[in-house]
């Protein structure tokens, strides 16, 4: 299934850790794929369960489902039985399958459940043979179930169902059960398949008439021939069979005609009614239907080379018109388009937020969202409920619920993003700062020695849990871990001693056994980083002279870098904080704390200063106006541009935030003209300090002849 | 008076920033009036978001009066010993080399976690990154009815850095 590649190295877990105990069972589950290439009806069936199982273990909340599994499996381990290899369960293991309906009409049905866990206890009860004892009465394990039972999965944390395993995929739907004594069995609509060894078959199929809680049941043999279509191993990459490779190519052939790049719209609605899709005989029956959307996503996701060009491609999705009674069925286009803008549900059968639960915290970027022609929509939360699920939601059923401007609002913070506070002294932060992180990325010893004294401190610290930018991946911090003095986690004063890292040989030591890192250039790339600084007085005095301590420069950097380990190389961010006094270093300077923290790449935009200068049109280029940090604008760096003031471009107290901007404006403008700073001021204020207008307008002058020579900077 | 050892430093350090993270921002989240008991005075510097704000009877004016319910959540926090013989003034100057204790440091606090703005949990969790220096105490005033603390914010920079 889609995910089952990832949530197999997240998951890992107990279960699968008992599994790898039985070294055949471990094979069957890993080579699903490959024991599918058999070809035959049963081994298909089979591997599919292997795959969907792995597939779909990727909820955490399923401990008491996994402990199950494990007395399962001890007790399958430990029987003499032959046929304890569990995961052989159902398929090429020569177990006969019967189907019996009726039960939905019983009594039972009105159970939590639909009467399913009765009426497994009912075949039990009359599968064993009459004078068998306890232990080796027959079993059924529930192994499939389809939208109906949802509810009664989702229960099963609470109340046991006789399961060995139950994986759930956020829709709840179940799958892969164990055939511990005898059987195992599975749902489809209102048929329980039930999987039994051959000589059980007979008996089973005489309990056909026989009354289960009111009503007459129907047993039969369950022919598996008209099952196999849309069988997961047919999408399987390396699937050759000729059906996959047809099943797959008009999946590919319907998307296409589905799709329409230019608009970014995959419209899957009214799919019961596709010629294509009919003449496949995917709706014949309920479970080829329910395997349908699954299969059509992976075929989907096959089209891409990687997830960013499969996040691109799709905006919006419609799947109107499909007769859903919940998202059950096409719960996987959470996964595979999870950054969707507009979701078209409208007229489907949606009753109330229950039947979209499993959507709940998907699509987070959610802004137009139409269930008009549902029940839901008529429900009296219906409104209030989108809105507090989908904090992005725009326009609900074609009206405007949240305007652009309380969206910005809900954005912005109470406190307004400022440019940052860049209070320097002769330039030792930028010079430090400039010179720190190319010596960091390239010689860290080199650095040390420059700056770094036997009474430097250096400590380290991981917030493994930050908040990170969207579709993001965080890589592990193995590298990292144990020297991170986190304190809300680091407890024992040992331990908090021993990751304090005081002097230049213990600093060097700690820094030379980090990963590789490669920071952007602060020139090049100045949005990326936030500098900030000012004077701070009561430092320590090196010299001794000064009582009451000295002053220095209090510097935070924010910013990310690319960590080097081998040939992967992972973006992380970093939080920096020093403290620079007076003292025998490169400058005269030394570091006197310089304390890190490091957290998932959370990208820029969080400091892109708020309010921007009403003259610029949005059409300037972004770069450069909202360039945080004086230090790296090009043009603020004294001596680029000859005339520049102290602190021009900078802010200072008491200088008007526009007048900041402009000034920045000005600096830019001449760095990229050439211009005298007068020169480029005119220029701008005479295009209203649209700067594409005054550079557009300086090209105009420039190839007129017009500007005079002592428009432009001496060479 | 004896020349302080390392785990002596580090305990006085690391629990005067625990302390500190402990009280402060829940101080933010729902005890306001007492916001302005956490600043010395006068103190070097309050940015949040590069605005500069007074000091901190500032700060607990625009967190009472202007703030909507925020919930912060400290995920992780460090600190250091910046000077370890803190100049903290008296009424008559600065204590002596003689009068100083083991608690007469600056130190330095170094915070990361998240913010949500207003009441709601499905609002979005805004990553910071917070730098705080504390000093000792200069007063032995007792706070009417508060506990007096030991560490006050000399310096402090907030920012949304996610």
């Amino acid at each position: 299934m889609k995910n089952g590649k990832g949530s197999r190295g997240r998951q890992g877990g107990s279960d699968r850790g008992g599994i790898r105990k039985r070294g055949a069972a471990t094979r069957v589950d890993r080579e699903g794929d490959m024991v599918m290439e058999g070809g035959s009806a049963a081994r298909s069936r089979g591997g599919k369960r292997a795959r969907g199982e792995s597939g779909r273990s990727n909820t955490s909340n399923r401990s008491q489902a996994a402990n199950k599994a494990m007395d399962a499996i001890q007790r399958a381990i430990s029987s003499n039985d032959s046929q304890a290899n569990i995961r052989q369960g159902g398929r090429g293991s020569g177990l006969e399958q019967a189907i019996v309906r009726g039960w939905k009409q019983s009594k039972a049905a009105s159970n939590p459940d639909g009467g399913l866990e009765s009426l497994i206890a009912f075949l039990e009860k009359k599968l064993s043979p009459s004078d068998s004892k306890a232990g080796t009465r027959a079993r059924i394990t529930k192994v499939c179930a389809t939208p109906e039972l949802a509810v009664t999965d989702m229960n099963h944390q609470r109340r046991p169902l006789r399961c060995a395993f139950v994986f759930r995929d956020g829709s709840f739907r179940t799958t892969i059960g164990t055939c511990l004594g005898s059987t195992g069995s599975r749902v489809e609509g209102d048929a329980l398949i039930v999987s039994v060894r051959p000589e059980l078959l007979d008996r089973m199929l005489k309990l056909d008439g026989f009354s289960f809680a009111g009503a007459p049941l129907t047993v039969h043999k369950y022919d598996r021939s008209t099952d196999g279509l849309l069988d997961q191993s047919m999408l399987s990459q390396n699937g050759s069979s000729p059906s996959a490779a047809d099943t797959k190519a008009k999946m590919t052939a319907v998307l296409g005609r589905r799709y329409a790049q230019q608009t970014k719209l995959l419209d899957l609605s009214r799919l019961a009614s596709d010629p294509d899709l009919v003449s496949m005989g995917i709706f014949g029956s309920t479970s080829t239907e329910s395997k349908f959307f699954p299969a059509l996503m992976k075929v989907w996701e096959l089209n891409f080379d990687d997830s960013a060009a499969r996040r691109k491609a799709v905006e919006s999705v419609s799947l109107a018109h499909n007769q859903l009674a919940n998202i059950t069925a096409v719960t996987t286009l959470a996964q595979t388009i999870p950054e969707l803008k507009n979701l078209d549900l409208s007229n489907n059968e949606f009753k109330d937020a229950q039947a979209l639960i499993g959507w709940r915290w998907k699509f987070r970027n959610l802004e137009f969202l139409d269930l008009s022609n549902t029940p839901f929509s008529s429900d009296p939360t219906f409104k209030d409920t989108m809105l507090k699920w989908y904090p992005k939601l725009r326009f609900l059923n074609n009206v405007e619920v949240r305007t652009a401007e309380e969206l910005a609002a809900q954005k912005k913070t109470p406190i307004p993003v400022q440019p940052p506070h860049f209070r320097d002294e002769s330039q030792i932060a930028e010079n430090f700062v400039r010179a720190f992180f190319a010596g960091y990325d390239n010689d860290r010893s080199e650095l040390i020695n420059g700056v770094y004294d036997k009474s430097s401190t250096f400590t380290l610290n991981i917030n493994t849990s930050a908040p990170k930018s969207e579709g993001t991946e965080t890589a592990p911090w193995d590298a990292y871990i144990k020297k991170s003095r986190n304190l809300l986690k680091i407890n024992h004063l040992p331990a908090r001693m021993s990751r304090a890292y005081n002097g230049t040989d213990k600093i060097r030591d700690l820094w030379t056994s980090l990963p590789a890192t490669r920071h952007p250039d602060i020139t090049a790339h100045p949005d990326q980083w936030l500098i900030e600084c000012y004077p701070i007085p009561g430092l320590p005095d090196p010299s001794g002279q000064s009582p009451t301590g000295v002053g220095g420069l209090l510097i935070m950097v924010h910013g990310k870098f690319d960590e080097i380990s081998g040939s992967r190389v992972e973006t992380r961010s970093f939080d920096r904080t020093f403290i620079l006094g007076p003292g025998g270093g490169m400058g005269g300077i030394r570091v006197i704390n310089d304390i890190l923290c490091l957290r998932a790449y959370g990208g820029h935009e969080a400091w892109i200063p708020e309010n921007q200068p009403a003259a610029p049109p949005a059409a300037a280029p972004a770069t450069p106006l909202v360039a945080p940090q004086p230090v790296a604008v090009p043009g603020a760096v004294p001596g680029v541009v000859p005339g520049a003031p102290d602190g021009y471009g900078m802010p200072t107290p008491g200088k008007p935030d526009v007048q900041v901007q402009q000034e920045q404006l000005v600096l830019q403008m001449s760095s990229k003209t050439r211009m005298t700073l007068p020169y480029s001021e005119m220029a701008l204020s005479g295009n209203g300090w649209n700067i594409d207008a005054a550079l557009k307008n300086f090209e105009e002058l420039k190839t007129q002849g017009t500007l005079p020579p002592d428009a432009f900077l001496p060479v | 008076m004896a020349p302080p050892t390392e785990d002596n430093l580090t305990k006085v350090s690391t629990d005067a920033a625990t302390e500190f993270v402990q009280s402060f921002y829940p101080a933010l989240e729902n005890n306001r009036s007492s916001i302005a008991s956490f600043y010395n005075q006068p103190t070097a510097m309050i940015l949040f978001n590069g605005n500069a704000v007074t000091d901190g009877a500032a700060v607990q004016e625009i967190f009472v009066n202007q703030m909507s319910p925020t919930h912060y959540e400290v995920q992780s926090f460090d600190c250091q010993i910046i000077n370890q013989g803190y100049p903290t003034p008296t009424s008559t100057g600065t204590k002596l080399p003689t009068e100083t204790t083991l608690k007469d440091m600056s130190i330095l606090v170094l915070v990361s976690g998240y913010v949500r703005f207003g009441e709601s949990r499905d609002l979005p969790q805004r990553g910071f990154s917070e730098t705080i220096l504390l000093v000792p105490n200069p007063t032995t005033d007792l706070p009417k009815g508060r506990r007096r603390k030991e560490w006050l914010i000399q310096t402090q920079n907030f920012r949304l850095v996610v």
